[in-house]
């Protein structure tokens, strides 16, 4: 439970869920949440993604701290994470994850002209001009977006730039959020109406 | 972990009674264990430390080979088969007999002293079923139980009711008074008293829907499945919802014993 408990909390009021919106499956409240599932329920509103996989409560805690450390505060930081999450997920086509870590990543330091760049709204070389970062889009791009083994050049350009730990720790990142983009999509989880509100209020809607 | 391995061999049922955990009635799902799982899971319930096996449903005594599955069980671990009474006679009677004197018995629910106010809560004829199966169990040498469910039993009525099993062949020690639980078609119909993680005694109790934290826990209400008390929906090997339910013990605050006891 710990690594949960040190997911930064932007994180996880990203996805809360808005229960009275429709889902592609059933989505247990608090009075429903069984025995080790009740732990992962905050005081307010509680993730569609914890609220579904509470189903399965051993999957659940299996699946919560792993995604705690893999998205959550670690050695890279929470732009670079967002980078990596935001662009990986518009790939993938990910309603929920789009909507809800645009947000993030405007908390996380990431301009509007950038969060759009992600999008595919706008030029990625227009907003970002951090030799590191264009590496890193390219190499989100390289994973995410396409099948096959991943251009050798462009994997050993995020390993000059950004050394061999984060290269793996940032294949790691782009592989979970795939997992989570595909499980968001294909259970229709719903996206709060805050974060609606917040994307609407931000023009990114 | 030791303590008593609950089986819901099926969720469907010949009655329908209006306290019903599981709004069991004869034409919901049936919901069925498989006998090989139940055979599987009460061995490694023996070699985990479990110390009895129990059965229950839905009405057990409708799964084809029910007296088969019990012996094979009665052969890991003492075993208890919950049932409503009414099916035994004939082809199932018969089934029975090689249950006498195995370390299995079957407990029957019989609620009050007379046919109608007994009937109106479980069905028509049930007593009289009841009061005529007992007998024909005992006289078998298979051992058998009464187990009354009552919301706040009148004194008078429960000593004629006492009066009725020890004369069906069934001692004072056999027989189990307890409480409606506040779940299922009872909490639908507003009886019983609330039955929670900190009014139930931990029992591990496999279902077909997974593993729960108490025989009261895997209700029905309104055709769908309580999740509250959920422990895992992985059920084999049972080292697994074994596992969480010793983690969930361990971590229950000391003084928040159970306060039911229902068994």
């Amino acid at each position: 439970m710990g690594a949960l408990q040190t997911l930064d909390s932007r994180r996880l009021m990203a996805g809360m869920a808005n229960e009275k919106s429709a889902a592609g499956v059933r989505l247990l409240g608090a009075d429903d949440a069984p025995i080790l599932a009740r732990p992962f329920y905050g005081e307010g509103p509680t993730s569609p993604i914890v609220t579904s996989l509470a189903q399965v409560p051993e999957m659940l805690e299996a699946t919560m701290p792993f995604i705690a450390t893999v998205l959550g505060p670690s050695a890279l930081d929470a732009r670079t994470k967002e980078i990596v999450i935001l662009r990986t997920s518009v790939l993938l086509e990910c309603s929920y994850c789009v909507k809800s870590h645009t947000v993030v990543a405007l908390d996380s330091g990431l301009s509007r002209d950038e969060a759009e760049a992600l999008r595919e709204e706008a030029p990625v070389d227009g907003a970002f001009t951090d030799q590191g970062e264009r590496a890193l889009v390219a190499f989100v791009d390289a994973v995410a977006g396409a099948a096959g083994p991943v251009d050798p050049l462009v994997r050993s350009e995020i390993a000059r730039l950004w050394g061999e730990p984060a290269l793996v720790e940032l294949t790691l990142l782009c592989a979970a959020t795939v997992m989570l983009n595909r499980y968001c999509t294909a259970l229709e989880l719903p996206v709060t109406a805050a974060t609606l509100s917040r994307l609407a209020e931000e023009g990114l809607a | 972990m030791s303590g008593r391995l609950w089986f819901y061999a099926n969720y469907h049922c010949n009655l329908q009674c209006t306290y019903c955990l599981t709004e069991s009635a004869p034409g919901v799902e049936r919901r069925e264990l498989e006998p090989e799982l139940m055979l599987a899971l009460g061995r490694e319930a023996r070699e985990l430390g479990f110390d009895g096996l129990g059965v229950t449903g839905g009405e057990p005594f409708l799964v084809p080979g029910m007296a088969k599955l019990l012996a094979g069980l009665a052969d890991e671990l003492p075993v208890v088969a919950l049932s409503n009474g009414t099916l035994f006679d004939g082809r199932r009677l018969r089934e029975l007999e090689p249950l006498a004197d195995r370390p299995v018995h079957i407990q029957i629910s019989l609620d009050r002293p007379d046919p109608a106010p007994n009937d109106a809560m479980r069905g028509p004829e049930n007593f009289r079923k009841v009061v005529e199966a007992v007998p024909r169990l005992v006289e078998r040498g298979i051992g058998v139980r009464i187990a009354t469910t009552a919301d706040d039993p009148d004194s008078e009525e429960m000593a004629r009711l006492c009066e009725l099993h020890r004369s069906l062949g069934v001692p004072d020690e056999d027989h189990v008074v307890r409480p409606i639980v506040r779940r299922g078609r009872a909490a639908t119909s507003g009886l019983g008293v609330p039955a929670g993680f900190d009014e139930l005694d931990p029992e591990l109790t496999i279902t077909a829907d997974g593993a729960f934290y108490s025989p009261f826990g895997p209700t029905v209400r309104g055709g769908r499945l309580d999740t509250d008390l959920l422990i895992t929906r992985t059920v084999a090997p049972l080292r697994t919802p074994a596992a969480a339910l010793a983690r969930i013990v361990e971590g229950r605050p000391a003084g928040e014993d159970a306060r039911l006891g229902i068994k």
